[in-house]
């Protein structure tokens, strides 16, 4: 083929690299996205199986963390101030993702307590709904519960307290942890917490998924 | 004329004492249902030239109010009791969500939003405050 236009050759020259950085692109896997509050986890991390409770007292484990996204958050509900402001912010964050519209299904509120000795299912029951009508709250006994929680690297231990009332503390991680719909340990989000940041971080972690799966 | 200002005063949710003690924006967290403990926030300024402590909280509402620190270190949440929170000269110091709070039993007749409680404030200088606190539902 001869170009008498010299603007015609130019472009015939050009065209086959941008065929090539097409293809390049459309090969390459997805970049992570940047993120203002999580933390990916540099490959999802699959959970073994648990057995916990919920708060209605029927067997929660592994398949109800799958088929959605779920943000858990562990603490307990005789914990005044960290406790309920999470779990203030986690609903914040409900609150957001619901105004999406190309959200298809919301991520669940999950409230894993630390506490089974007070923390029983109905207690919970009446506890985590407060903040939202669809959170659920979930234990087990220590040896239920260590199982799931050392995966996450969610750290809880008894603390002593100062009043006859509160009788102990817990002393417990305070991040909120994310898992994929697949049930697998995706990403982490440490304190300080911001419904709008991790809202925002959501869709885009959302996003990665989907374009990486 | 004095009276008009004390009421201004209170309605903007300020009060102050002679000594150079102001509180602000005091709010009590509503308790979610089976919750036993509850948390107070404020804003204590110490405009005063000599510094001053929080050593003591009282309210007829709570049998007891204890001064507490939420500390998260390394990703772990504690909570810590003081006997006394220092309020140095000319400054402020902050009783809010995840750091310094004030807390106390739940009462079995739950308070709920809206309703407004009585603290009274007592200090190292023998000096007192006394604040209503409105209960809130909020992050």
């Amino acid at each position: 083929m001869i170009f008498h236009d010299p603007r015609k050759l130019r472009l015939a020259r050009i065209i086959p690299w941008l065929i090539v950085a097409a293809l390049l692109l459309a090969c390459a896997p997805p970049q992570p996205p940047h993120l203002q509050q999580g933390t990916l986890l540099p490959k999802a991390k699959p959970v073994a199986g648990f057995n916990l409770i919920n708060d209605k007292g029927e067997s929660f484990t592994l398949k109800d963390l799958q088929g959605h996204w779920t943000f858990a958050f562990f603490g307990y509900t005789h914990c005044p101030d960290v406790c309920p402001t999470s779990l203030s912010m986690l609903a914040r964050v409900m609150a957001k993702l619901k105004q999406q519209e190309n959200l298809p299904r919301l991520p669940r509120g999950l409230f894993v307590s630390v506490d089974p000795a007070r923390d029983t299912p109905a207690v919970m029951a009446k506890y985590v709904k407060y903040f939202d009508a669809d959170f659920v709250g979930v234990t087990g006994e220590p040896e239920q519960l260590q199982p799931l929680t050392r995966q996450l690297g969610i750290l809880y231990a008894k603390a002593a307290g100062d009043s006859g009332d509160a009788g102990y503390h817990i002393d417990h991680s305070a991040a909120i942890v994310l898992f994929d719909p697949r049930g697998r340990f995706y990403a982490l989000f440490n304190v300080p917490h911001d419904a709008d940041k991790i809202a925002s971080d959501f869709m885009l972690i959302r996003n990665y998924y989907e374009a990486s799966e | 004329m004095r009276l008009l200002l004390v009421l201004l005063a209170l309605s903007a949710g300020i009060v102050s004492a002679d000594d150079g003690l102001a509180v602000k924006n005091a709010w009590i967290r509503e308790a979610p249902p089976g919750a036993s403990m509850m948390a107070g926030y404020l804003t204590i300024e110490n405009t005063s030239q000599h510094d001053n402590a929080l050593v003591a909280v009282s309210s007829p509402v709570f049998s007891h109010v204890m001064i507490h620190r939420s500390e998260t270190v390394d990703g772990i949440a504690r909570m810590h009791h003081l006997e006394r929170l220092p309020l140095p000269a000319g400054g402020s110091v902050d009783l809010a969500p995840g750091g310094y709070h004030l807390m106390m039993p739940t009462p079995a007749a739950q308070p709920t939003a809206g309703e407004r409680i009585p603290l009274t404030l007592h200090f190292a200088d023998q000096s007192e405050l006394q604040v209503m606190a409105p209960v809130k539902k909020k992050p």
